[in-house]
């Protein structure tokens, strides 16, 4: 509980506190003069870029754990069920 | 307990809640620095129904079909229906908002370009909802 405690510290002061202010500190009443195709299409092409990144990282770790624990690779160990034929 | 280290699971669902609220603050804070149109904002009444658009301006000036802006002059449109669910659409300029009886919704933009260019009815309204188009003429401030 202690590690979980410590982790949301470290995420909120790391990222959930900047974001907030980031937030918070942009733009006043009244707008100010702004070309929205600029801002929305760059807003789309920074979401695409994270969406990428975060589907390369997820499909790679899928990838790695297919081909790293497939029963024919050389350093796989059978789990002690297997090893004592238990199902 | 699970008896394996769950340090990287807590480390991965951290990323996860971290990216997902940056997700969501960028684009709350974009929608936020859009909706808000200048003080100097003329607006616009926009009235869409089957199958047309009508345009009013500030001093009264009505438009039917058709619209003309200045160049560099930021508008409000103010939008609403005489009938069915309409959608006002811009393509060129990223404009589109719905178009709801009973209801004013706006939507501003500043034109930064001279020309014609069409503007469109973006929710299907009945059977001449394909041709419910017309044009936007942006014209240098004279």
């Amino acid at each position: 509980m202690k590690k979980v405690l410590g982790l949301s510290c470290i995420v909120t002061i790391l990222f959930v506190l900047p974001t907030i202010q980031y937030v918070l500190a942009a733009g006043d009443e009244p707008g100010e003069y702004l070309d929205r195709r600029v801002e929305i299409w760059n807003l789309f092409f920074r979401l695409m870029t994270v969406a990428f990144v975060i589907g390369a990282v997820v499909s790679g770790t899928l990838i790695w754990l297919v081909w790293r624990f497939r029963e024919s690779n050389p350093k796989a160990k059978p789990t002690k069920y297997e090893a004592t034929g238990e199902w | 307990m699970s008896g394996h280290s769950t340090w990287p699971e807590w480390v991965y669902i951290g990323v996860v809640i971290a990216l997902l609220v940056w997700v969501g603050a960028e684009s709350w804070n974009i929608e936020r620095l859009i909706d808000h149109a200048p003080a100097d904002a003329q607006v616009i009444k926009v009235t869409g129904q089957q199958w047309f658009w009508t345009f009013e301006h500030s001093d009264g000036t009505k438009e039917i079909g058709e619209l003309h802006l200045q160049k560099g002059t930021p508008y409000k449109f103010e939008i609403t229906s005489k009938d069915v669910l309409h959608s006002f659409n811009i393509p060129d300029y990223v404009v589109l908002q719905d178009a709801v009886p009973g209801r004013i919704n706006t939507v501003w933009f500043v034109p930064k370009d001279t020309g014609e260019f069409p503007l469109q009815c973006r929710e299907y309204c009945g059977l001449i909802h394909y041709n419910m188009r017309g044009t936007l003429y942006v014209e240098d401030t004279a």
